[in-house]
């Protein structure tokens, strides 16, 4: 089962514009230190995005998401810092952390050259299919996997946020009108 | 005794708690006397703040893990409201 690991959250994480879902019937079996280091790293990939936002986008509205991205996922790193901390548990590295960190960078990627509006859509689709994809991974990867009650409670706790952020990211993208990829 | 009277008279104000946890506002819609005062406290990681919608004017400002934001309710009326940090996050405050 093991082996899947990288399959299964890759294709909820790696496809940087694209909404993905993980396939529930292979749920990888994840330590609790790489499920600390997965969460540690997806919330990271989404603070380093904001703040590409905040010197990209020029919409008040984009500004504040990303505020509000950079706010709550340092807030939860903190959180998870904390509690491996007191349990004694360094964060493993892991495959599904490596195929985050390839995710993000091919996000980086297409996201760099693009100003203005065209960012702001990119940026938001960008976000809704993140979200999704870690909601996904939250309750189909990371808290069934997860054995140690402490840390699957954090999770259990960080899901409603992640709900709304995504809630949130569906508004904007509505507020924008369509991407340039939808609209061709 | 004096107190007992005032408490049936409704001449007390009260303290109302909303707590908010999981991304929202519990009770979502809470009624209260004008003079009562509202307590919010973030149960959640984020912080969040209760901002009016309308022309009430009232925000508690930002509120961190397990801090606690007030408000006395001086007029009566209806105002919505919302966590300035996540706008799907909406509470309703009835004054009479």
């Amino acid at each position: 089962m093991h082996r899947l690991l990288p399959l299964v959250v890759a294709a909820a994480f790696a496809a940087p514009l694209a909404a993905q879902t993980p396939n529930p019937a292979a749920a990888p079996d994840l330590s609790d230190p790489e499920v600390a280091h997965v969460a540690v790293t997806a919330n990271s990939i989404d603070i380093d995005m904001a703040k590409l936002a905040q010197t990209r986008t020029t919409n008040a509205a984009v500004k504040q998401f990303a505020a509000t991205m950079i706010t709550d996922h340092t807030a939860v790193n903190q959180q998870a810092a904390a509690l491996a901390s007191e349990l004694g548990v360094t964060p493993a590295d892991n495959a599904v952390s490596q195929s985050l960190e390839t995710g993000a960078k091919q996000a980086r990627a297409t996201l760099e050259p693009l100003h203005g509006r065209a960012f702001d859509r990119a940026y938001i689709d960008r976000e809704v299919a993140y979200h999704q994809a870690v909601l996904d991974a939250i309750d189909k990867v990371l808290i069934p996997t997860t054995e140690n009650a402490e840390l699957k409670q954090l999770l259990t706790a960080v899901r409603p946020a992640v709900a709304a952020h995504l809630e949130h990211a569906k508004q904007l993208r509505t507020q924008l009108g369509p991407s340039a990829r939808a609209s061709k | 005794m004096i107190l007992w009277l005032l408490l049936m008279l409704g001449a007390v104000p009260k303290t109302h708690t909303v707590e908010i946890r999981g991304m929202e506002f519990h009770p979502a819609v809470l009624t209260v006397a004008v003079g009562d005062t509202v307590l919010w406290i973030n149960r959640d990681i984020v912080p969040h703040t209760a901002t009016a919608s309308s022309g009430a004017g009232w925000n508690t400002g930002q509120l961190l893990q397990n801090q606690t934001g007030r408000q006395v309710m001086t007029r009566p009326g209806a105002t919505r409201y919302v966590c300035s940090f996540h706008p799907t996050m909406r509470g309703k405050l009835i004054v009479r």
